[in-house]
This record gives C-alpha cells, sequence and structure tokens, in this order.
C-alpha cells in the first residue's frame, strides 16, 4: 500500500492535465480509481484544488456515485448482479447463499479484507442470469448450488464429491431448439 | 460562409469530399463482402464477451494461423441472438454464409475441422443459413422466429460490418446522411426530421424536431449537443448494443443535430457499467476525426462540430436529462428544477439538447433515404420502428427492432418463445423500473406510448423483463422501491423519505407482518410523490401502484392471509424435511450454514440457521418442500 506522499504525488500526476468546467471531474475519478482501485482520502483535496472548489463537494460528488470506491477493495471482489432477470431467476437465493458462504454482508469484506461482495447494476447481460461476476469474468445461469461450490472453491474449501463442479458461463439449452424450428 | 444553413455554393466541394471518402470505404469492405477465402466473422459484444466470444475469437486466428488455413476472421458486432452467444459467421467463397451458435472456444477445433478446412457444415451447431435457401436442414435467418417480424434499420449494420472500422459503416451508407444535411443546411434538416415525426426514444416521447428547433432559436453561443447513452433501466440493454455495434450511427445523428440547430461541440454520456461501449465509441470518434468527419469544417463544409465520450460512474438519476447536465458539470448527478430548460440553459448554462442514443441513430436514416422513405413503417400515429429488449422469464433473451406499433405478444410469445416450458406468463415489465407493468391479460398490446399512457403507464426506453407464474409480485415490489430509493439522489423529501417508507412498508407486508392500513399508506404515498422535481421521484411509485392494482388478491394473500403463493417471500415460507430420502446427505452437504441436520438418522432444518437460499431444494427436490411459514 502506498504511503500518503506517494499517492499525493501520483494523484499529481494523473491529473495535472485536467482542468475545471471541462467535464474532467469524472475522467479524473476514473484514473484515480483505475490506478490505486479506489480514490483514496488524500485526492480529495488535490481535486479540490484542481477543480476550484470545496473538498466537501468533492466528496459529496465522489460519494455520489456507487462505481467510485472510497476503501481499497478486497483481494477477491464477488459482485452479484441485482437486476430484475437476475432477481426473477432466483437471484436473492444466490445472495443469501453467497453471504453466508464468504461470511459477509452484501457491499461489506470480511475482517480479514480477503472476500467482498458487491452489488452491481444490471449490464444486459441477461441471457446469464442469474449470475455473478468475479475478476471480469461473467458466471451464469447460476444455480444456488453451484454458487456454493464455486463460492466454497473460492475460498480453497475442497470440493464435495456429490455436487457439480463450478462452472464457468454456461448459456441456457433454449436456443438448442431453434434449429429444428 | 453562412453557418445558419443557407444553400451555399461549397455544396458540390461537400459532395465530391464525401464520394472521395465513400470510394475507399468501399475497397476496404469489398475485401469482406466478396472474399476471395473464407470470411469468419466472430460477433464480440458485451452479451457474447460474458459467454467467451474473446476466447472463441483468438482460438480461431490462432487455428487459421496454424493451420495455414486460406481464410480471414474478423471482428463483428452483435445480431442481437443473446441467446445464442458466441454466434460465429463462415462464408466459403461461392457459399451461403453460415451462422453457428453457442461456439464456445472448445468448439473452435470442431469448426475448423469440418466447415472451414473443409467444404463442409458443422451441423451440430448450426443457427442459420444469413440469406437464400435453407440448406440442409438449417432454416434461413429470416425465418427464425426471433428474426421473422423484425425490421431491421437501426440494426441493419449490427452484426454485419466490424464496429472498430469506420470504413464498414462508410461503405453501408454511412455518413451520407450527413453529406446531404451540409449540403441542405440547418432549417431545412429540422424541417426533414420535423416531418418524419420522430420523437424521442429515450422514454418521454417528445418530437425531435421541435426540440432541435427550441436550440436552434437561443441565440447564445457555444451550444452542445449531448447524446444520453446512461441507459441506467435495468433490463434495458438497447443503446448498449447499438454503440458497440454500429457506433458511428449515434455520432452521425449528433453531427447533423449540431449541424440542424448550430451547435458547437457534443458529449455522449455512457453509463459505468458498459465499458466496451466506451471504448468502441471512443475509437469511432477517432477515427471520425481522422476522415475530416468530425472537427474543423467537416467535409469540406464551413461548419465546425467535435465531440468527446463521458464516462459515467453508476448514477440512475443521470439518465434524467438535468441530472446527466449536472454530472457533466463536475458535481454531484441531481437533476435540476425545470425551467429554465436544456435548450435555455443546460451543461455550463449554455444552450443545449439532450437526446437518446436511439433518437440521434435514427437521423441518419431520415436524412440519407428521407422522412417520406423513414415513416413508411410504424403504426397510423407513430412511424418508425423501436428496439427492445427480451429478458427475464423467457426463452429467448435478446434485442430486437421491430415497428411502432407492433404488438407486445409477438414479441414475448412469438420471437421470445414465452416463459419456459410448462410455465405461464404472468406480466412483463416495460421500459425499467418507474415505467409500470402489464398483467398477462394485456400482452396484445400495441407497443404505442398512448397504449401505456391511458394505463398510467410509460413506454419506456426499450426494455421487456417478463415475469412467470414462479415470480411473487410483492418480491418485485420490493426490488423496484429498493431501487428507486437507493437510487434517488436525496434532493426531495417525498422522494428520498418517500420511498424509504414505502420499502419499509412492502418489506413488513413481505414478512407476514403487514397491517390493514398498509394498502392505504402506500397509496397516500404514492399520491405524495407527484410533488417531487424530477421523474424519478414522480414515477418511483408508479410500477407498485400498477402491480396492486393488477394484483391485488396476490398483495391482499401476503396481507391478510401472510402466506406467498409463489412461495418467495422468505418471510413467509420455511423449508421443511417432507420425507426422508436417499438424496438427503446431498442437501445436507451443499446447505451453506448447515441447517439440514441428522438426528438419529432422521433428517430435519434447524428453523434458526437456515437463511432460505433454498440450495437444499435443489439437491433434493422432493424430500424437502416450502411450507407456509405461518401455516399449519
Amino acid at each position: 500500500m502506498p504511503g500518503s506522499t506517494e499517492i499525493v504525488a501520483r494523484v499529481n500526476e494523473l491529473i495535472a492535465d485536467l482542468r475545471p468546467d471541462n467535464v474532467d471531474l469524472l475522467a479524473a475519478l476514473h484514473r484515480i480509481q483505475h490506478e490505486f482501485g479506489y480514490v483514496p482520502r488524500e485526492a480529495v483535496p488535490l481535486l479540490a484544488g484542481k477543480f476550484r472548489t470545496t473538498p466537501a463537494l468533492i466528496f459529496g460528488t465522489i460519494d455520489f456515485y456507487s462505481e467510485v470506491r472510497t476503501n481499497p477493495p478486497a483481494e477477491e471482489v464477488v459482485e452479484w448482479c441485482s437486476g430484475p432477470a437476475c432477481l426473477l431467476k432466483g437471484s436473492m437465493n444466490v445472495r443469501r447463499a453467497l453471504e453466508a458462504v464468504l461470511g459477509c454482508e452484501m457491499n461489506r469484506a470480511t475482517s480479514d479484507g480477503k472476500f467482498e461482495l458487491r452489488l452491481v447494476q444490471c449490464d444486459g447481460t441477461c441471457h446469464l442470469a442469474p449470475l455473478v461476476r468475479h475478476k471480469g469474468r461473467s458466471l451464469g445461469p447460476l444455480t444456488v448450488s453451484r454458487a456454493i461450490e464455486w463460492a466454497r472453491a473460492l475460498r480453497g474449501e475442497p470440493a464435495l464429491a456429490a455436487a457439480e463442479p463450478p462452472h464457468e458461463a454456461e448459456v441456457v439449452a433454449a436456443g438448442e431448439g431453434e434449429a429444428a424450428t | 460562409m453562412d453557418r445558419r444553413g443557407k444553400a451555399r455554393p461549397d455544396c458540390i466541394e461537400i459532395m465530391a469530399t464525401y464520394k472521395e471518402i465513400r470510394q475507399a470505404a468501399h475497397k476496404a469492405w469489398d475485401a469482406v463482402a466478396r472474399p476471395r477465402r473464407t470470411l469468419i466473422k466472430v460477433g464480440v459484444a458485451t452479451c457474447s464477451r460474458a459467454v467467451g466470444a474473446d476466447e472463441t475469437l483468438a482460438a480461431l486466428r490462432r487455428a487459421v494461423e496454424e493451420r495455414q488455413l486460406e481464410a480471414d476472421v474478423m471482428l463483428t458486432g452483435c445480431l442481437g441472438l443473446c441467446y445464442a452467444e458466441p454466434i460465429v459467421e463462415v462464408q466459403r467463397p461461392g457459399r451461403p454464409a453460415v451462422l453457428y451458435q453457442h461456439l464456445t472456444a472448445d468448439k473452435v477445433p470442431a469448426l475448423v475441422e469440418r466447415a472451414i478446412a473443409a467444404d463442409g457444415i458443422a451441423t451440430e451447431h448450426t443457427l442459420a443459413v444469413v440469406d437464400g435457401e435453407p440448406l440442409g436442414g438449417v432454416p434461413v435467418l429470416s425465418s427464425l422466429p426471433f428474426w421473422r417480424g423484425q425490421v431491421r434499420r437501426l440494426m441493419a449494420n449490427c452484426g454485419v460490418i466490424d464496429p472498430e472500422i469506420i470504413d464498414h459503416y462508410i461503405a453501408h451508407g454511412g455518413y451520407e446522411g450527413l453529406a446531404k444535411a451540409l449540403q441542405i443546411g440547418g432549417e431545412a434538416v429540422i424541417k426533414e426530421v420535423s416531418e418524419s415525426a420522430l420523437w424521442g426514444r429515450g422514454g418521454a416521447a417528445f418530437p425531435t424536431g421541435r426540440k432541435w428547433e427550441f436550440l436552434r432559436g437561443s441565440q447564445r453561443k457555444p451550444k452542445y449537443i449531448i447524446c444520453n447513452a446512461d441507459e441506467g433501466d435495468p433490463g434495458s440493454f438497447v443503446n448498449r448494443n447499438l454503440l458497440e455495434s454500429d457506433p458511428h450511427s449515434t455520432i452521425e445523428g449528433m453531427i447533423i443535430g449540431g449541424l440542424a440547430t448550430d451547435a458547437d461541440y457534443g458529449y455522449i454520456y455512457i453509463r459505468d457499467e458498459y465499458p466496451l461501449p466506451v471504448e468502441r465509441m471512443r475509437k469511432a470518434v477517432e477515427q471520425a476525426r481522422e476522415r475530416g468527419l468530425l472537427g474543423e469544417s467537416i467535409l469540406g463544409s464551413a461548419f465546425s462540430f467535435d465531440l468527446e465520450v463521458v464516462r459515467g460512474a453508476g448514477s440512475y438519476v443521470c439518465g434524467d436529462e438535468t441530472g446527466l447536465l449536472a454530472s457533466l458539470e463536475d458535481r454531484r448527478g441531481m437533476p435540476k428544477i425545470k425551467p429554465p430548460f436544456p435548450a435555455q440553459a443546460g451543461v455550463f448554462a449554455q444552450p443545449s439538447n439532450v437526446n437518446n442514443v436511439e433518437s440521434y441513430a435514427n437521423v441518419p436514416l431520415i436524412l440519407r433515404e428521407g422522412a417520406g422513405w423513414w415513416s413508411n413503417v410504424g403504426s397510423e400515429k407513430h412511424k418508425g420502428t423501436k428496439m427492445w429488449s427480451l429478458s427475464g422469464q423467457i426463452q429467448r433473451v435478446g434485442i430486437l427492432e421491430v415497428p411502432l406499433g407492433a404488438s407486445l405478444s409477438d414479441l414475448i410469445v412469438g420471437a421470445g418463445g414465452g416463459p419456459p416450458e410448462g410455465r405461464t406468463l404472468k406480466a412483463i415489465q416495460p421500459g425499467g423500473p418507474l415505467s409500470g407493468i402489464i398483467p398477462a391479460s394485456d400482452v396484445d398490446i400495441r407497443l404505442e406510448p398512448d397504449h401505456f399512457r391511458e394505463r398510467g403507464m410509460l413506454m419506456g426506453s426499450g426494455g421487456l423483463v417478463v415475469l412467470d407464474d414462479t415470480n411473487c409480485i410483492v418480491d418485485l415490489c420490493i426490488y423496484f422501491e429498493w431501487f428507486a430509493e437507493d437510487e434517488s439522489c436525496g434532493r426531495c423529501t417525498t422522494c428520498f423519505a418517500g420511498t424509504r417508507r414505502m420499502l419499509e412498508i412492502l418489506r413488513r407486508i413481505s414478512s407476514g407482518r403487514g397491517r390493514t392500513a398498509d394498502l392505504e399508506l402506500i397509496r397516500l404515498l404514492g399520491r405524495l410523490s407527484s410533488n417531487a422535481n424530477c421523474f424519478h421521484g414522480q414515477g418511483a411509485p408508479t410500477s407498485v401502484m400498477s402491480m396492486f392494482r393488477f394484483f391485488e388478491e396476490e398483495v391482499m394473500e401476503h396481507l391478510e392471509r401472510k402466506r406467498c403463493p409463489a412461495g418467495r417471500c422468505p418471510g413467509l415460507i420455511r423449508y421443511e424435511v417432507l420425507h426422508q430420502s436417499e438424496l438427503l446427505p446431498l442437501a445436507e452437504a451443499i446447505c451453506p450454514t448447515g441447517a439440514v441436520v441428522r438426528d438419529n438418522g432422521t433428517y430435519r432444518i434447524d428453523q434458526a440457521k437456515c437463511v432460505k437460499c433454498d440450495a437444499c431444494r435443489e439437491q433434493a427436490p422432493y424430500a424437502i418442500g416450502v411450507v407456509d411459514a405461518f401455516g399449519p
């Protein structure tokens, strides 16, 4: 984890070419989050100076957007889609199971900082509903059992002989019938 | 030079410049369209990427290189057939092009062996023949139920061209609309757009031509053209498809909009959840600039216009036009109070125009083909096409484009195949959480704004989420109210506090603690919400109100008898071992909380530990059942 002085220096570098009233604050937040995985506290006064406003208004803006983080992500972040297609296909069951296996509530991390469950919005990959994402990969359509097995494997627990192996994105069988129609 | 758009002497020059660009583009496309070698197209978009299209593309490229096959591998966008992704198209010289479905990387060797290295068809993976005649049992694309009723205009290039190559777009008539617009001038452009009767596709259905007139009438400079690509309605993903499969149609529409309104600069605001569209749009803007289609004196004319892509950071209310403007101004994306309207004081208090992606994407077609051609599809009252995305309890998830006025049942039952086998349709949730709900009895409704307004609803921006008989209405009410509460910007009390109170009441009902007064309280909150400033606050209770209207019996069942008929509300159900079975050890093993316990060889559920995740019932479906928590 970089120290405060390093963070200040790096943030200043990252936002050097940006200016106020030029639709640049969102770009600044994206750059900083891309670099550190979150927007560190130290960045707030620097952004306020850069965009000629107050730290309170900068923090208010950061706080407003759900995809801007103010704390470092856990080692393993599991993103759970909250969308309606996932909901109708049983995502709440998947959520309850993941919370139980990973040992953390939604939008929280385990106390050792290893696992985190994060609520995300629908991105329209609804053919995989219900789905979770991990390291940019989508996993779906999930059954609760598969979600549990996958989460246990993520925790390094041995797989049960009886249950199915963890599943990478698998497609619904509905499309297969179409060639025959 | 006259920037206000009277006939200009540089018309001939503009057309000559455009033709030059077009000729070069044709050369690039011809290599694709009339291949002397086998052409393999891999659809890479958000939906196909999620099921491994990147790996398919890489595997195909590797196979072609390693085996030194006479073939080219090309990237393309998305056809809209999400349910069949990843899709690969193979066209051998002089043979009809064949589409293969579910073509994940592990199936690439078989495809290469049978359909690329050899002159055959990999029959077990075929989806359709692109056009012509059916081929050995493989149907033609246009005969597939998902494709049959479609009129693909906006989507004509989707899954056909490489979205990362501007020449492909130009070779398909791209930027011809812009060249024409530059010749006829801004006033005539607005006239043409007004004549087509195009209205905003983002949900409000305001006439685009009128909106543009407001901005044109404004004398202050600079003026801005803004594209709302913050497609936040969960379950809507039609804009995403356009942005990532045919990015230039939106850019061209915005440039034409800029010309028509005498604007100087544009912003495309894309939601954070769409990284691929952001990447492709940025690339497209870059390429348009290189070709002289963006920037100083476009196509050699006197008109200058440039634009940039802005990536949002996760906020639903930034999809409200004034929320979007606030977000562009480096502030919290809180919707502003209207008036002033954006045409008077938009971004940076300068005159601005905000339209949806689909609205802009229609404009090049109107200019290129004329308003008469454009409005030759649609209903009596509403012209043109509309894109829709199907998701939820439906057999074929995907994106399609049909004329306005098409019947909802044609989309849900015809194209989408209806709910999974053995289930019945319960309701359809159109266009986002603020729109309302359509019960199955109304499935024949025509997809036009009027029919939705009659029911106190909105047609919305293009999402159609399907519910079947296994879904619970109260469960869905809670979701929509949670969403409205979670995304409230916090300005109006009736919104941020009203949605919170409503959510509490709904959760109370779903946990068996509902009170008789709750129905009236919900109706009261519904009435109060009309006092909110923006549409988010006003529309927040719409879905709940319409679900309470159409499904009152089901709500009362929760409220009075404390039962969830669908067996979904966790507070109203409990899991029980109904009879002993050899599958119960599997249930015991899968349970994440150790709630399936064995006492002296008999299994039971420890209710204190059970989190009601349903995993045990998946493992032992007949031995474990859901019973009413408050039942006998």
